[in-house]
């Protein structure tokens, strides 16, 4: 459909006289790089993971410019979503200036042209590898982050038609029992980073691998956060608004991070995910280094 | 905007990539010209085409070359390159038997209806290695003069056909003809019809699928045992599309491929003893390891009846860019993720010592 509109403004505005000239001229049109097709059959993928929060839904993903593993699910959506006004806000590990954070980043603007920042309040796309930033977020933002492994029950089961079962009949049983042994044989969950939430009193998902520390950001969140696995092509949704609980048990309250009273040694805070240096006195600082730089400035 | 606080990381990898182009492209030696990719590592341009899915030797030879002869580089840089077209069109279906061959090897039969071709191979060459220019071949030598292989078209025996007419192979022939499973557009996974199998294959990395069949030799898988190959061929199939106006058929091109029948002896307690079966192989190019295994797995594949884990390790764990770039993004940081898992010992280790 918008394959043939494409085709032909392309002959009316330039009149190739070629094959080669017709597709050299779509190429030069192409906006964040994937063709208006691949980024609309994206978007309805997009559509339906709101319309089921924490549903998988797989989507025909595409080789992007940077590697499966490398965040090429996170760009897809990002890519998909973005328009001429947007601002993208890119972080690795809660740093704007990760490199991977700053490769995406510039994929982004360099294909868009659009604006790019490292504060929240001036983004409306934030996409992330491994953290949520620390920042409130509300309705006019956007969280997309990159996943590496969609599935929560993989730990569990390998067999992906028994997979499709399990979140079918939402039979999440074996589920509690390994949460439950764990808990019995080590005396705490001892899952660190990803944790299973139950979305929406009906999917469970994998968070990513977020910290627990950010969890609960994503319960009744204003933000609409949007998952992109591009290696496992499928894409998933927490809409605003939503219920979203880490699986635990009415006796063992889910944990969050904690760093025994370690503050930021450059912004002396103790409440955002600290992260360490070894073998050092007064070793800690922010994962969030854009909040940090804020809590110092202000 | 925060943009200046961002610099430092665009530095480093201004500065590697600069490095990286540099470094190639200042290199002493003469620079390779595209030709001499396709004309004397044909080879490696055919599996990069095979493993892309796209056939375009030349954008092989381009990827290739900026990629310093990295083959999983050069699939991907082919890959995303392919993402930012729009499809124009949908070939028309070519039967297989429109092949015009280069070689065709028929291990199953001393005289198999139609030719024995070795053509261009390999196979039986002593492996040695040549030290010395002595050996290059010269124009004017008429002992190398090219045979005209080429112009030759098969009968239609192929060995499937053959054991058919023999009453020796079980028919599973279909009488529908769906559309195929378009792997690029829509992710596969079990259970998926055949044709997204054979596609998954088809743009495998080729190590991952002699990997796959391997593991049923001397690894813990016994999903196939030595098969008897009926087919290996190569050569050149048209192109043809339909016409926007008049509707015929054009020819537009062609491209080389790799096809195999494989022989499967049926032993299993439920099946036909009285018959084989046969497993078919397909890709891209010049790249008969590649399609040999594809045709194993692929009849090994049906035989396992979704009984194991088989289909989807071939649809789900043979793509060379799932795989490597998977592998390679451990290299990333993972700062939050394993301060979060520390967190964890230290808690296992406070409930261990009782303070809890
Ligand atoms: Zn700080």
């Amino acid at each position: 459909m918008g394959r043939t509109e494409m085709t032909l403004e392309a002959t009316v505005n330039s009149s190739p006289t070629t094959i080669a000239e017709l597709v050299g001229h779509r190429t030069t049109e192409t906006f964040a790089l994937l063709d208006e097709e691949s980024k609309r059959e994206i978007r309805r993928a997009l559509l339906q993971a709101v319309c089921i929060p924490g549903y998988q839904v797989p989507f025909g993903s595409r080789e992007m410019p940077v590697a499966r593993g490398w965040g090429s699910g996170g760009l897809q959506v990002t890519l998909a979503c973005v328009g001429a006004d947007d601002a993208v806000k890119v972080i690795d590990q809660g740093d704007d200036e990760g490199v991977n954070a700053v490769n995406l980043r510039r994929l982004v603007t360099m294909s868009t042209g659009i604006d790019e920042t490292t504060e929240v309040d001036e983004a409306t796309l934030i996409q992330s590898r491994h953290r949520i930033p620390e920042d409130d977020m509300n309705e006019n933002h956007i969280l997309i982050l990159q996943v590496p492994v969609p599935e929560p029950l993989r730990g569990i089961e390998r067999d992906i038609r028994e997979l499709a079962r399990m979140h079918a009949e939402a039979d999440y049983s074996r589920m509690w029992v390994s949460l439950y042994e764990d808990k019995v044989r080590n005396g705490v969950i001892t899952q660190s980073t990803g944790y299973p939430c139950l979305v929406a009193s009906r999917y469970i998902v994998a968070t990513t691998p977020i910290p627990r520390w950010d969890i609960p950001r994503l319960h009744q969140s204003k933000f609409l956060t949007l998952f992109g696995a591009g290696r496992e092509k499928r894409v998933y949704a927490i809409p605003p608004y939503t219920d979203v609980e880490p699986l635990t048990f009415e006796d063992v309250p889910f944990e969050v991070e904690s760093a025994d009273g370690a503050t930021c040694r450059l912004c002396g805070s103790s409440d955002s995910f600290l992260v360490e240096m070894p073998g050092k006195q007064e070793s800690w600082s922010c994962s969030d280094t854009a909040w940090c730089r804020r809590q110092r400035n202000t | 905007m925060g943009y200046a606080a961002a610099r430092g990381g665009l530095n480093a990898i201004l500065t590697a990539e600069n490095l990286v182009r540099r470094l190639r492209d200042l290199d002493p030696s003469e620079r390779i010209e595209l030709d001499q990719f396709t004309g004397r590592l044909r080879l490696l341009v055919d599996r990069v085409m095979g493993e892309s899915g796209l056939w375009a030797p030349e954008l092989a030879a381009m990827a290739l070359r900026q990629g310093e002869g990295d083959l999983i580089e050069a699939v991907h840089l082919l890959r995303a390159y392919k993402s930012t077209l729009g499809r124009l069109d949908t070939a028309i279906p070519v039967h297989a038997n429109d092949i015009q061959l280069v070689r065709r090897v028929v291990p199953a039969f001393r005289e198999p209806g139609g030719p024995q071709i070795l053509g261009r191979s390999t196979d039986y060459t002593a492996r040695m290695l040549t030290t010395t220019d002595r050996d290059i071949v010269d124009a004017s030598d008429s002992t190398t003069t090219l045979d005209t292989a080429l112009k030759t078209r098969p009968s239609n025996s192929r060995m499937s056909d053959v054991l058919r007419d023999m009453d020796l192979l079980v028919d599973r022939r279909r009488t529908d003809d769906p559309e195929p499973f378009d792997i690029t557009r829509t992710p596969a996974k079990p259970p998926a019809p055949r044709s997204a199998l054979l596609s998954s294959m088809a743009r495998a990395e080729t190590g991952a699928l002699v990997n796959q069949w391997y593991r049923n030799i001397l690894g813990p898988d016994g999903y196939l045992h030595e098969v008897t190959l009926g087919e290996v061929r190569h050569g050149k199939l048209p192109i043809n599309v339909r016409h926007p106006m008049t509707g015929g058929s054009v020819n537009i091109g062609s491209f080389r491929a790799t096809e195999v029948e494989a022989i499967e002896d049926l032993n299993g307690s439920e099946e036909d003893r009285t018959r084989f079966d046969v497993g078919y192989g397909f890709c891209f190019g010049h790249n008969e390891r590649k399609a040999i295994a594809m045709a194993n797995l692929d009849i090994a594949c049906y035989r396992d009846g979704a009984k194991s884990g088989l289909e989807q390790s071939l649809l789900m764990t043979t793509d060379g860019l799932d795989s490597a770039g998977f592998l390679e993004h451990l290299k990333l940081p993972h700062y939050v993720t394993f301060r979060s898992m520390v967190e964890r010992k230290v808690a296992v280790r406070r409930v261990a010592d009782g303070k809890n």
